[in-house]
């Protein structure tokens, strides 16, 4: 998903003024010249210049460079291009999922929530159909299994405890 | 010193270091020979797994499966040309089109023999220059690690395939990411807008599985299926590669030489070596019309090169603890928690350690070639596993593996879900993220001697300036800082120059 310059470089700028303000803001430390604040200042102006600077698309000959260079290695192949397109807005399936898992774990137990990510996510990425159910309930008791008894990693049980 | 070399070879042969490395090793030749699975995906992944080992297994484990999956990553680059892992992409059109004149047993041959060697002779640079330099940096003060933890950071801006405006952009979103949390020189909290999960920080793990694992299986899914690899006989992998090996010297010798280099250099990894390399060859041959024909050459060099990259990595790594890729970049991690902190007091006091880490090193690239040879006679069955179930796993493993990572904190995974987003939109806007990773790996340790330096100097610049190595190094970052204007300038003179006389 692409995103102008113009509007990362204003957005980085802004992000670079916060910090700089919200570092400026903190205490310092009694009796010394330099305390918590320095650090987010600096870095905070140096986004503030490359922000702008990108916002006036200084840099992006380099870009277009790289770009050329990677596309001498391949070939143009409009089909994935517009496959890419229309599902630009999937990309973001996988971090809602993991959104989701953070708000249900505890809740309904790893088993059932992880399941059903896998089962969603596979069905997103056109898995044979068939095959759906026995991965993602197979998928979730193996990590559970790995995680839980070989690990021990304190995994959300959920209501329905596992026999392990 | 032959007493803790002796006293390294008990640490490395025992079972659980050996079961370890066998099992990471074929873990690392699946994941790498898997398009959309990267070596470093596979490090990340593999971190909750360490938690559970003793600090040599930890070690080998991610020195195993890394070497593999970068090996492993030219099977499908060779076969159905797409690399397996960023890593072979330089050189995947060259293998490929081997393939189409039916050398594709030689081709692979040639990924698998001189990946091996190059990292054997990476990994002799390892043993030789990381203690000599060890002597060196223990004269080091807060002064010369601050500016060689900016000089790290100005390089993995400078060798970045993208702008170097916005590659500067990411490694400061970086150090503001690394300045979340109570970790400054004052203890206080910043940016946590009052949440105590913030207090801590963000923890390194679990932002670089978001952007190396949950942003690689976001990508998956906007982009379609690889096509089915062909049945195809293939003859004897390694025949003819020792005349291969005699007919390319000086090309295998640069190979090693730029890679390791590469490797060093913090932020540029395997795949910026194999592109230079690659290049490198081309602009040397004496047969340069045969390039891009399927054409061993370039894939010698460029073979030679990345494999020699990953040891080149682990220099800064155990010296400074500055990471020379994304894969150490996990590792310091796990050399933190294991007690094995980085710093060039590790080769005195830690010595065998050391001495068992390059015997790993050598063991691991030894081990590559039967299980190179067995991964490629099996590859087709293992390439026909389906990316649409695989990636859904990969998802789950995120989740628990960042839980995990960050002391069983359930707040790791909304982590890992923000940077895989970050990590997405970065990469598809020509951000670096391994310039972001860098700064947030690095934030707290440049912060900490920027503040130490200028409290010891009451506030003045000077003495930044006035100690010899530290000018030094000031001197590089400085180039380093204006290089990109200097060679688009010259650029430009180059253009106006070409444009002179058709006027």
């Amino acid at each position: 998903m692409r995103i102008s310059d113009r509007i990362s470089g204003v957005f980085l700028a802004l992000l670079g003024a916060a910090a700089f303000w919200g570092g400026s803001r903190l205490p310092p430390v009694p009796g010394q010249q330099v305390g918590p604040s320095a650090f987010p200042m600096v870095v905070g102006s140096g986004l503030i210049i490359v922000g702008i600077l990108i916002a006036l698309h200084i840099g992006r000959s380099f870009e277009e460079q790289a770009e050329a260079e990677l596309a001498e290695h391949s070939q143009p192949d409009p089909e994935a291009e517009a496959f890419q397109r229309r599902r630009r807005w999937l990309a973001f399936l996988p971090p809602a999922l993991m959104v989701a898992y953070y708000f249900l774990s505890e809740r309904v137990g790893f088993v059932p929530v992880a399941a059903v990510m896998i089962a969603i996510l596979a069905f997103t990425l056109n898995a044979k159909r068939s095959l759906i159910l026995p991965v993602s309930i197979f998928g979730a008791l193996a990590i559970h299994l790995v995680f839980v008894k070989l690990l021990r990693v304190p995994l959300p049980p959920g209501p329905l405890p596992m026999p392990w | 010193m032959s007493s803790s070399f002796l006293a390294a070879f008990p640490l490395v042969f025992t079972q659980d270091v050996l079961i370890a490395m066998i099992a990471s090793a074929i873990y690392g030749m699946v994941v790498g020979a898997l398009p959309g699975l990267t070596a470093t995906m596979a490090t990340a992944l593999l971190v909750p797994v360490t938690f559970y080992l003793s600090p040599i297994a930890a070690i080998a484990t991610i020195i195993t499966s890394s070497a593999m999956a970068i090996f492993a990553g030219d099977i499908p680059g060779c076969l159905v040309r797409i690399p397996g892992t960023p890593a072979s992409a330089a050189y995947t059109d060259e293998a490929y089109k081997m393939t189409l004149k039916g050398q594709a047993e030689t081709a692979l041959g040639i990924c698998l023999w001189f990946s091996a060697l190059g990292g054997i002779v990476g990994t002799i640079a390892l043993v030789l220059i990381a203690p000599a330099l060890a002597e060196v940096a223990l004269s080091f003060s807060t002064f010369e690690y601050f500016w060689l933890a900016i000089l790290g950071l100005m390089c993995s801006t400078l060798v970045a395939r993208s702008s170097p405006v916005k590659a500067i952009a990411a490694m400061l979103l970086g150090l503001l990411v690394s300045c979340i949390g109570i970790e400054n020189p004052a203890g206080t909290p910043r940016f946590t807008f009052g949440s105590t999960d913030l207090l801590g920080g963000i923890d390194a793990i679990a932002a670089l599985v978001g952007v190396f694992a949950l942003a690689e299986v976001m990508r998956a899914v906007t982009q379609k299926d690889p096509p089915s690899i062909p049945d195809r006989k293939l003859g004897s992998i390694l025949k003819g590669q020792i005349e291969l090996t005699k007919r390319y010297p000086k090309q295998q010798i640069r190979g090693n030489i730029v890679g390791t280099l590469i490797g060093a250099l913090p932020g540029a990894g395997a795949d910026m070596a194999a592109w230079v390399s690659y290049s490198l060859s081309k602009r040397f041959s004496k047969e340069r019309e045969k390039f891009g024909t399927g054409h061993p050459e370039g894939l010698v060099e460029a073979g030679a090169s990345n494999n020699a990259a990953l040891a080149g990595g682990w220099i800064p790594a155990l010296l400074f603890g500055i990471p020379g890729d994304t894969i150490t970049a996990i590792a310091i991690g796990v050399l933190y928690m294991k007690g094995l902190n980085p710093g060039p007091t590790l080769f005195t006091e830690k010595a065998s350690s050391m001495y068992a880490l390059y015997i790993i090193f050598l063991l691991a690239n030894l081990l590559m070639i039967p299980l190179g040879i067995a991964m490629i006679r099996i590859s087709k069955h293992v390439l026909k596993a389906p990316r649409s179930l695989i990636m859904p796993v990969i998802m789950v493993f995120c989740a628990v593996g960042a839980f995990s990572a960050a002391g069983n904190n359930l707040y790791a995974v909304l982590i890992v879900a923000f940077f895989g987003i970050a990590g997405y939109l970065m990469e598809e806007n020509g951000f670096p993220v391994a310039a972001m990773v860098l700064g947030i790996v690095m934030g707290t340790m440049v912060e900490q001697n920027f503040v130490t330096s200028l409290i010891k100097s009451d506030g003045s610049i000077l003495p930044f300036l006035s100690r010899p190595i530290a000018a030094f190094l000031a001197f590089l970052t400085f180039i380093a800082l204006f290089w990109p204007l200097i060679a688009w300038l010259r650029r430009y003179k180059a253009s106006l120059d070409a444009a002179a006389p058709a006027r």
